[in-house]
C-alpha cells in the first residue's frame, strides 16, 4: 500500500481575496502544494477591458504581489503554487512572474503555464463550422451580441496543469482553468489515477470544490453559527490531506477560522446544482450520499464520493456590452425616514420621465429595510416607521451612456430641494459599463490547449 | 402554536451562477430533517419568495447530510453586473430564506 499523503492548501478565493491565509500556509501549513483561485465568471470580461485599455495589463496583479511574497520560501520548501491567475493576458503573468523570480535569484525556477482558452478570434470560424453557441440559460439569439463579444472562454479542465507539472513546473499560471482542475491537477500527478478512475478523479474534485472559495471553506460567511469561529481576522482557509484511500479537510495550526461538519457542509453544496451531477470539464461527481465526519480537532473526514463519465462537451463563457448602469445614494433620517425617502424616488422619478430617460430597468431600494431581502423583508409598520435612517438607492441600467447620466446629477440637489432631513454621500455617481455574460457549450475537440515551461535564468 | 424562524432548524449558504442562485440548507439538528423535508416544498419555497424568483426551483435532498440544494432560476435580477439589485451576487439570498416562518407543531 502507498502511504503517499499529499496537502494541498487553498490560497485565495476569488480576485481580491486577502494574502494574509495563504503566506501563512506557506509558513505553517506544511503543504506540498498551494492552489490560488482568482477567477470568478465575470473576472475575465473585467481583464478584457483592463487589457484593451493597457495592453501589459489582463491578468491578477495581485498574485505576483503574493509570489513576491512566498515565491522564495516555497520554492526552498519545495511547495508547487498554481493559479488560473493568468485571467487574460497569462504571457504577460508569466513575465512579471519571472521577473518577480530573478528579483529574487530564484535561478532554475521552472514556470508553467497553459495557453488555449481563449476562444474570441476562433468564434467566427466555429460558427462558419456550425456551432450555434446556443444560450445555457435562455433562448436568446446569438447574433443579437455577436459584435458586442468582450472575451470568450473555455472552462478547461487538469489536463494541461498535469502536463506543467510532469515537466517539472515549480509554479504554474493559466488563464481559465476550471476553480477545481487547480486542485485536482496535482492530486492526478501525484497519485497517477488512471483517466476512468471517475471515483478519485471526484474525490479530487470535491478536494478542490471545498478549498476553492478560501476562507468560505474555514468558517467565513458561516451561517451555522459566525460566532463560534474563532480568531476571524486571523482566519486560516481550508487544506486538503489525501492518501489513496482517504480524504479529510483541516488547516494550518495557530491561525483562526473552525473546520467543522457544518463549515464543511455549508461550502459542499455551494454552487452545486444537481448534487448526483456536478458536471466539471474532468469528471461527472456525484456526492447525493457523500458523507462528512468530524475526526479531530479542524478536522473532518469527507467520503463516499463517486464519480462518472465526463461530459463530451466544455462550457465557453462569453462576456459581451450589454449597456450601462449607475446606482446612486441619498439617506434619510427620524422620523418618517422610510417615508421621506420614498417621496424622494417619486421626486426623482417625476424629474427623469421629464428628462426623458430611457431604461431598460429601474430599481429602488431602502437600504436598511429591503435592499438585501427585497419582497421578503419586514415590512412591520412600527419598525418601519421608527426607522433610524434609511438609504435610498435608485439604479438605472440604459443602453446609452448618456440616460445613465441623466440620473447622477439630480441626487445632491435633494438636499435642499426636497424632504427634510437628507444627506448625500459618496460623491458623484459613475456610470459603469454593464458585461453581459453568454454560457455556452462547445465540443471538447475544438479546444487547443498548450502547456509550455519558462525556466528562470 | 409555536412559530419559529426557519434559522432556528436550519442553516445554510446561497450562492450564484449567472442569472441562477443556489441555495443549500441543512437541518440543523439531524432530527429535523424528516420534519423540515415535509414543510420545505418547492411550492412554498417559491411563494416565500414571491417575484424574486422568476424562474423555475428545484429542490435535490442529500439525506447523507441531512440537507437539501435549491437551484432557483432567473432570482438573481439578471446575475452579476447585469443585475441592479445590490446583492448582484445573492449571498443573502440564504438569509432570505433562513427567515420563511414555521409552525413547528405542522
Amino acid at each position: 500500500m502507498d502511504g503517499k499523503k499529499i496537502r494541498i492548501g487553498g490560497g485565495q478565493g476569488f480576485w481580491g481575496d486577502s494574502n494574509d491565509a495563504a503566506i501563512h500556509m506557506i509558513k505553517k501549513g506544511n503543504l506540498n502544494y498551494m492552489a490560488c483561485d482568482y477567477l470568478a465568471e465575470l473576472t475575465l470580461s473585467i481583464m478584457q477591458r483592463q487589457k484593451n485599455r493597457n495592453p501589459e495589463a489582463g491578468y491578477a496583479r495581485d498574485f505576483i504581489d503574493l509570489v513576491r511574497i512566498i515565491g522564495k520560501e516555497g520554492y526552498e520548501k519545495g511547495i508547487k503554487i498554481i493559479s488560473n491567475a493568468g485571467g487574460m493576458n497569462i504571457t504577460g503573468a508569466v513575465k512579471a512572474i519571472e521577473q518577480t523570480a530573478m528579483d529574487q535569484g530564484l535561478s532554475g525556477y521552472k514556470i508553467g503555464y497553459v495557453v488555449g482558452d481563449d476562444m474570441k478570434d476562433r468564434i467566427p470560424a466555429l460558427k462558419a463550422q456550425g456551432l450555434d453557441f446556443k444560450n445555457i440559460d435562455h433562448d436568446g439569439d446569438f447574433s443579437e451580441i455577436e459584435d458586442k463579444i468582450l472575451n470568450a472562454n473555455v472552462y478547461f479542465g487538469h489536463e494541461p496543469i498535469v502536463a506543467c507539472l510532469e515537466q517539472g513546473a515549480d509554479i504554474v499560471v493559466t488563464g481559465r482553468a476550471a476553480d477545481s482542475a487547480l486542485f485536482l491537477a496535482p492530486l492526478k500527478h501525484e497519485f497517477g489515477w488512471a483517466a476512468d478512475d471517475y471515483d478519485n478523479l471526484a474525490r479530487g474534485i470535491m478536494a478542490g470544490h471545498l478549498l476553492e472559495c478560501g476562507g468560505q471553506g474555514a468558517g467565513g460567511n458561516f451561517d451555522y453559527d459566525w460566532r463560534a469561529v474563532p480568531r476571524m481576522d486571523e482566519l486560516g482557509f481550508p487544506i486538503a490531506e489525501l492518501t489513496e484511500q482517504e480524504m479529510f479537510i483541516t488547516k494550518a495550526e495557530d491561525c483562526g477560522g473552525l473546520i467543522s461538519e457544518q463549515s464543511c457542509k455549508e461550502q459542499f453544496l455551494y454552487e452545486v446544482h444537481d448534487p448526483a451531477n456536478y458536471i466539471t470539464p474532468d469528471v461527472n461527481v456525484d456526492i447525493s450520499h457523500a458523507t462528512l465526519t468530524q475526526s479531530g480537532d479542524n478536522r473532518v473526514k469527507v467520503g463516499n464520493i463517486k464519480g462518472k463519465t465526463r461530459p463530451d462537451n466544455l462550457k465557453l463563457s462569453i462576456g459581451y456590452h450589454a449597456g450601462y448602469k449607475v446606482e446612486t445614494y441619498l439617506s434619510f433620517a427620524w422620523p418618517d425616514a422610510y417615508e421621506k425617502a420614498q417621496y424622494a424616488a417619486d421626486i426623482l422619478m417625476k424629474k427623469m420621465k421629464r428628462k426623458g430617460l430611457k431604461a431598460e430597468e429601474i430599481r429602488i431600494d431602502y437600504l436598511g429595510l429591503n435592499a438585501l431581502h427585497l419582497g421578503v423583508a419586514s415590512m412591520d409598520p412600527e419598525l418601519v416607521k421608527n426607522m433610524n435612517e434609511v438609504v435610498l438607492r435608485i439604479a438605472v441600467r440604459t443602453l446609452e451612456k448618456s440616460e445613465a447620466m441623466k440620473l447622477v446629477p439630480e441626487i445632491s440637489p435633494l438636499q435642499l430641494n426636497g424632504p427634510p432631513g437628507a444627506s448625500f454621500f459618496g460623491g458623484r455617481a459613475k456610470v459603469q459599463e454593464v458585461i453581459g455574460l453568454w454560457p455556452t457549450f462547445i465540443p471538447r475537440s475544438v479546444v487547443e490547449l498548450k502547456s509550455n515551461i519558462l525556466e528562470v535564468k | 402554536m409555536a412559530q419559529v424562524y426557519l434559522n432556528q432548524l436550519a442553516h445554510g449558504r446561497s450562492g450564484d451562477k449567472g442569472d441562477t442562485s443556489n441555495i443549500c440548507v441543512y437541518a440543523r439538528d439531524p432530527k429535523d430533517y424528516e420534519f423540515l423535508k415535509r414543510i420545505l416544498t418547492v411550492e412554498r419555497v417559491k411563494s416565500h419568495f414571491g417575484d424574486m424568483v422568476q424562474g423555475e426551483i428545484t429542490r435535490y435532498e442529500v439525506d447523507s447530510l441531512h440537507g437539501f440544494n435549491f437551484v432557483m432560476k432567473h432570482a438573481l435580477g439578471g446575475g452579476a453586473t447585469h443585475s441592479l439589485r445590490l446583492d448582484s451576487l445573492g449571498k443573502s439570498m440564504g438569509s432570505a430564506f433562513m427567515r420563511m416562518k414555521i409552525d413547528t407543531e405542522e
